[in-house]
C-alpha cells in the first residue's frame, strides 16, 4: 500500500513534465498532420511510376514493371538528349534568376533613397501591382504589346523603321533573359517589400553618425544599408535555391509556342505537357517528376555542403 | 400547459415529416451524366431542363471533363461511379466495358422503338466489343438513316473558300492548282491589305490550338488541308487514295505538299505573322471581322456569312481548284466518334426511367428539340406541316424563350448534353424533311440569292458537292464501324514525342525564308522523328488502321 503510494508520488512528480511534453506534442501535431497529408501522402502517387498504369484499369501485381519507365528515359539517345535539354532550360532559367537575385534588393535601396514621398509611394505601388496579375493576363498584355500585330510592331511599321514585323514572342533569341525580365517586371516590386522592411529596421543613429562623419549618400548605402540587409538577402537566396527546380510553369506555359518550345520547356512544363496531351502517359510523367525530386535532393545536399564550407555550419 | 405544448410539438413534428415525405415523392430523379461532349458543367437549367422535367420528372446533372478537367474521370472511376449515363470517346468504350464501368442494356433496348430504328448500327458496334453474343453496351451517336456510302451534305468538311465579291473582282480566274490559288489570294490581299476598319488582313491566318488532336499527328491546319488531295492522316500514317499508307514525312505525300504550300504563301507575304502564336479565339475574331481571305473548314463560314452578306454577294463560298481530289467522309451511317452508355450501378426503377429518357432522346420529338429548337421561336410550321425558319439568331443572341418553356434565354437553356443519338441529317418522319435547317425547302427558297445563282452559272453545278461529283473530284470514304486499338503506354509516350517534334518542325518550316532552308529543315525533321522511333509508331498505326481500310473497301463494293 505504502509502496504503491510511493510509486504514485513518483508518477505525480514526473507527471507535469510528461504532461508538458504531451502538450507540446499537441502544439506541433497540426503541423505534422499538415506535412504528412500534403507532403508525404502524395509520395504514394510515386507508385504509378513503377506500374504500366492505364486508366480505367486499376494497378495490380500484373501491371508492375519495376524501373522500366526510368530506363525508358535513357533508352534512346534522342530522348535522353531531350530530357537533358529540358534540364538545361530549367537550370539556365533558374540560374539566371538566382544570379540576378540581388536586383530587388538594390531596387529597394534606391527606392528608399527617393526623398519625394508621394513619388516613392507611386513607384512602389506601380511596381508591386503586377504581382497580383495572373500570368495569363501578363501574356495577353505581352501579346498585345509585343505580338506581330501588336502595338510596338504597329508603331515601328507606321514610322517606317521596319518593313516586316519583328516576332518578339516567337523568337528564341535571348529567351531565358527575356523570361527573367518578365518575371522581374512582375515580381521585383513585391520582392522589394521585404528589403524595405529590413531597411526600416536599420538604426537611424548609425546613418546619422555616418552623415556627421561626412559620409556621402553612396557611402552610406555601401557601408551601412547594404551590410545591414545582407542577412535578409541570404535567407531569400537560400529559399530560392531550395526551389531551384520549382520555377513553376504558369509563366512558361503561357509564353510557350512551337517556335520557342525547345528553349522554354522547363521540367514542370515538360511533365505537364506529357501528362496533358490527348494521349496520356501517367507512369512516364510520374517518373520524370520523380527525377525532379532526385535532382532537388542532390542540389540541397550540395548547397548544404557549400554552406558548411563557407559558414562552418549546415542548415539541415 | 407543458403537456399541451409537448403534444403540439409532436403534432407539428409528425405533420412536417409527412410534408417532407410528400415533397420527397415528387422530387425529381437526378441523373449524373458523365459527358465528354459537354461544354457546361452542373445541373441543366432553362427550357431544356423544363422539357425533360415535364416529361420524365428527371433532372440532368452534367459532369463535363472539358470544363472541370480530365482528372474528374480518374476521380470518379476510383469512386466506382463514372455516371448514370456516360457519353464518352468511342476509343474508351472497350476499356469501360472490360472494367465494368458500363452495363449491358440488351434486356431493355428492344422496348426502345426509337433507338431500335438504328438496330443494325448498334448491333454492328457491339459485336466488335469483346462481349457475349447479344449483349449491348454502347449506343453510337449521330447515326444516319441513309447508307454507308451516301453523301447527303451539299458541302464537304474541308475545301478552299474565298469571298465571292473579291473573287469576282479579280475576274473569277480558273484555278488549276495551288499556285493559281496563291496568285489569286495575292491579288486579293494586294487589293485589300486591310479590312474595312483598317486592320491588317492576310490570306492565311493559322492557329496551333488543335495540333495533334482528332487522332492525327501534326499541325491541324496542315493536316486538314491534306484532304484536298485525297489523303487522310491516320495518326502517324497517311492513307492515300489508292488505300495504301505512307509516312507523314514522305516528300510525295500531301503533308509535305501542303506545308510547302503554306511556306510559299509565307514567302509571298500571305501568312499572318501572328500565326502560330495566336490562340484560336483571336482567329475566330479575325474571321468575323474580315481579316482572313481564305477559309477551309465548312463551318468557318459561320463566322462571316450572314443573310445580308449572302444577299449582297460578300459572303465566302467554295471555289473549285481543278487539280484537287477531295477526301470526304460519307454519311456517318455508323455514327460519330462518341458513344452513349449506361452506368454499371444503375438498377431497378432508375434504369427503366433512364432507358425511357434515352428512347425519347432519339424520338422525333427529342431530335426536333435538339436540332431545330422550339416551335414559335426557331421555326414555325407551315400549312403543309413542314418547318419554316423563324428567328435564326435565337442561339447567337440568346433570345428569350416562350413562357410555356419557362422563360430564360434560349442559349442558356440549350441542351447541355451536346451530343445526340440521331444525326441532324436524318429525315424527320413528322415533316418528311431532314432535321437540319439547310435541307428544308423553305430555307432553300429563302436563301436563293444572286450570289448562289452566279455561282451555279459559273461552275455549272447545283452546289459544291455536285460540282465535285460531276468533275470526278470527290472521294467519299464509306462509313464503317471501326474502333482503333488504344496505344499502350510505350506507344503513347512515343506518340507524344513524335507529335511534338512534328508540330515544332512544321511551324518552323512554314516560316522558312528560303526553299533551301525548307529542304534542309525537312531533312533534319526526318532524322529527329526517326531518332525518337517514328518507325515503330508508324508500323503500329498501319496495322491498326488496315482493319478500317479493309472494311471501307468492302463497304464500297
Amino acid at each position: 500500500m505504502r509502496s504503491a503510494a510511493n510509486t504514485g508520488s513518483v508518477n505525480a512528480r514526473l507527471d507535469p513534465k510528461k504532461k508538458r511534453s504531451y502538450q507540446e506534442f499537441l502544439y506541433i501535431l497540426p503541423f505534422i498532420l499538415l506535412v504528412g497529408i500534403f507532403s508525404y501522402f502524395p509520395l504514394y502517387g510515386w507508385i504509378y511510376a513503377f506500374h504500366d498504369y492505364q486508366p480505367p484499369k486499376p494497378i495490380t501485381a500484373e501491371t508492375f514493371v519495376g524501373l522500366k519507365w526510368f530506363y525508358y528515359i535513357v533508352s534512346n539517345p534522342v530522348r535522353t538528349a531531350d530530357v537533358l535539354r529540358v534540364l538545361r532550360n530549367t537550370f539556365a532559367i533558374s540560374g539566371i534568376s538566382l544570379f540576378f537575385s540581388w536586383f530587388p534588393m538594390i531596387f529597394a535601396v534606391f527606392l528608399n533613397e527617393i526623398k519625394c514621398r508621394p513619388y516613392q509611394k507611386f513607384v512602389q505601388t506601380v511596381t508591386t501591382l503586377p504581382n497580383f496579375i495572373s500570368w495569363v493576363l501578363v501574356f495577353s498584355i505581352a501579346f498585345n504589346v509585343f505580338g506581330s500585330n501588336g502595338a510596338v510592331n504597329s508603331v515601328m511599321m507606321d514610322a517606317g523603321l521596319i518593313d516586316k514585323p519583328i516576332s518578339f514572342l516567337k523568337s528564341k533569341d535571348h529567351l531565358w533573359f527575356k523570361m527573367w525580365l518578365w518575371l522581374t517586371w512582375k515580381n521585383a516590386g513585391w520582392a522589394a517589400i521585404m528589403y524595405l522592411a529590413a531597411i526600416t529596421g536599420i538604426d537611424e543613429q548609425m546613418i546619422e553618425a555616418a552623415r556627421v562623419d561626412g559620409a556621402t549618400r553612396m557611402q552610406i548605402i555601401r557601408h551601412i544599408i547594404i551590410p545591414s540587409i545582407l542577412p535578409t538577402y541570404f535567407v531569400i537566396v537560400m529559399l530560392n535555391i531550395a526551389s531551384f527546380l520549382n520555377n513553376g510553369m504558369e509563366q512558361y506555359y503561357v509564353f510557350q509556342n512551337d517556335f520557342n518550345r525547345k528553349y522554354i520547356e522547363v521540367l514542370d512544363l515538360y511533365v505537364y505537357n506529357y501528362a496533358r496531351s490527348s494521349i496520356k502517359n501517367y507512369p512516364l510523367s510520374t517518373a520524370i517528376s520523380m527525377l525532379k525530386s532526385i535532382v532537388s535532393v542532390a542540389l540541397l545536399a550540395a548547397t548544404n555542403a557549400v554552406s558548411k564550407l563557407i559558414r562552418g555550419e549546415s542548415f539541415i | 400547459m407543458k403537456r399541451l405544448l409537448s403534444v403540439l410539438l409532436v403534432c407539428a413534428m409528425v405533420l412536417s415529416m409527412g410534408l417532407i415525405g410528400a415533397v420527397a415523392e415528387e422530387a425529381p430523379l437526378v441523373i449524373d451524366i458523365y459527358d465528354e461532349a459537354a461544354n457546361y458543367n452542373g445541373t441543366q437549367s432553362g427550357w431544356f431542363a423544363k422539357v425533360v422535367k415535364d416529361r420524365f420528372n428527371i433532372e440532368l446533372n452534367i459532369i463535363a471533363p472539358q470544363v472541370v478537367g480530365n482528372e474528374v474521370e480518374a476521380t470518379r472511376l476510383a469512386d466506382g461511379n463514372l455516371g448514370d449515363i456516360i457519353v464518352c470517346d468511342k476509343a474508351k468504350m472497350p476499356g469501360y466495358v472490360s472494367s465494368g464501368v458500363v452495363r449491358d442494356i440488351s434486356d431493355k433496348l428492344p422496348e426502345c422503338e426509337n433507338i431500335m430504328q438504328f438496330q443494325k448500327q448498334i448491333e454492328t458496334y457491339n459485336k466488335g466489343l469483346d462481349v457475349e453474343e447479344g449483349q449491348i453496351y454502347g449506343i453510337p451517336t449521330e447515326m444516319m438513316d441513309t447508307s454507308p456510302t451516301t453523301l447527303t451534305d451539299d458541302m464537304i468538311y474541308s475545301s478552299p473558300q474565298l469571298r465571292w465579291d473579291y473573287y469576282t473582282e479579280i475576274g473569277r480566274p480558273e484555278l488549276n492548282n495551288l499556285d493559281d490559288l496563291l496568285d489569286a489570294l495575292k491579288q486579293i490581299q494586294d487589293a485589300h491589305p486591310t479590312n474595312d476598319d483598317g486592320d491588317h488582313a492576310y490570306a492565311f491566318t493559322l492557329w496551333p490550338d488543335w495540333d495533334g488532336n482528332d487522332n492525327m499527328i501534326g499541325i491541324a491546319n496542315v493536316v486538314q488541308l491534306t484532304t484536298w488531295y485525297g489523303e487522310k492522316l491516320k495518326q502517324s500514317a497517311i492513307l492515300k487514295p489508292d488505300n495504301t499508307f505512307t509516312k507523314v514525312y514522305d516528300r510525295d505525300a500531301a503533308y509535305y505538299k501542303i506545308t510547302k504550300f503554306l511556306n510559299k504563301a509565307y514567302q509571298m507575304g500571305l501568312v499572318d505573322p501572328e500565326s502560330g502564336e495566336q490562340p484560336w479565339d483571336d482567329v475566330a475574331n479575325k474571321l468575323s471581322t474580315g481579316r482572313a481571305y481564305l477559309m477551309w473548314y465548312s463551318w468557318q463560314q459561320g463566322f462571316w456569312n450572314s443573310v445580308d452578306r449572302l444577299n449582297n454577294g460578300t459572303a465566302f463560298t467554295v471555289i473549285p481548284v481543278k487539280d484537287m481530289y477531295f477526301y470526304a467522309d460519307a454519311d456517318r451511317y455508323y455514327g460519330s466518334d462518341r458513344m452513349f452508355g449506361v452506368g454499371a450501378n444503375v438498377e431497378g426503377e432508375k434504369y427503366d426511367r433512364i432507358m425511357e429518357f434515352l428512347d425519347w432522346y432519339a424520338s422525333p420529338e427529342g431530335a426536333t428539340f435538339q436540332h431545330d429548337g422550339i416551335e414559335g421561336l426557331n421555326y414555325t410550321v407551315g400549312e403543309d406541316g413542314k418547318f419554316i425558319p423563324y428567328k435564326d439568331n435565337a442561339l447567337m443572341d440568346n433570345l428569350p424563350v416562350p413562357e410555356e418553356y419557362g422563360g430564360g434565354g434560349y442559349s442558356d437553356g440549350n441542351n447541355a448534353i451536346n451530343q445526340w443519338i440521331v444525326s441532324a441529317n436524318c429525315v424527320n418522319p413528322v415533316t418528311g424533311e431532314r432535321y437540319a435547317q439547310k435541307f428544308w425547302q423553305s430555307y432553300k427558297d429563302m436563301t436563293m440569292t444572286d450570289m448562289k445563282k452566279e455561282w451555279q452559272e459559273t461552275f455549272d453545278a447545283e452546289d459544291p458537292v455536285d460540282y465535285m461529283k460531276k468533275n470526278n473530284q470527290l472521294l467519299a470514304s464509306p462509313s464503317v464501324d471501326f474502333t482503333a486499338k488504344e496505344y499502350d503506354n510505350d506507344l503513347s509516350a512515343l506518340r507524344v514525342d513524335v507529335n511534338n517534334q512534328l508540330c515544332q518542325y512544321t511551324w518552323n518550316l512554314i516560316f522558312c525564308e528560303t526553299d533551301d532552308d525548307f529542304e534542309a529543315l525537312w531533312d533534319e525533321m526526318i532524322e529527329q522523328l526517326n531518332g525518337f522511333g517514328y518507325e515503330e509508331l508508324y508500323a503500329f498505326d498501319c496495322e491498326n488502321y488496315q482493319v478500317e481500310v479493309d472494311a471501307k473497301i468492302a463497304a464500297a463494293e
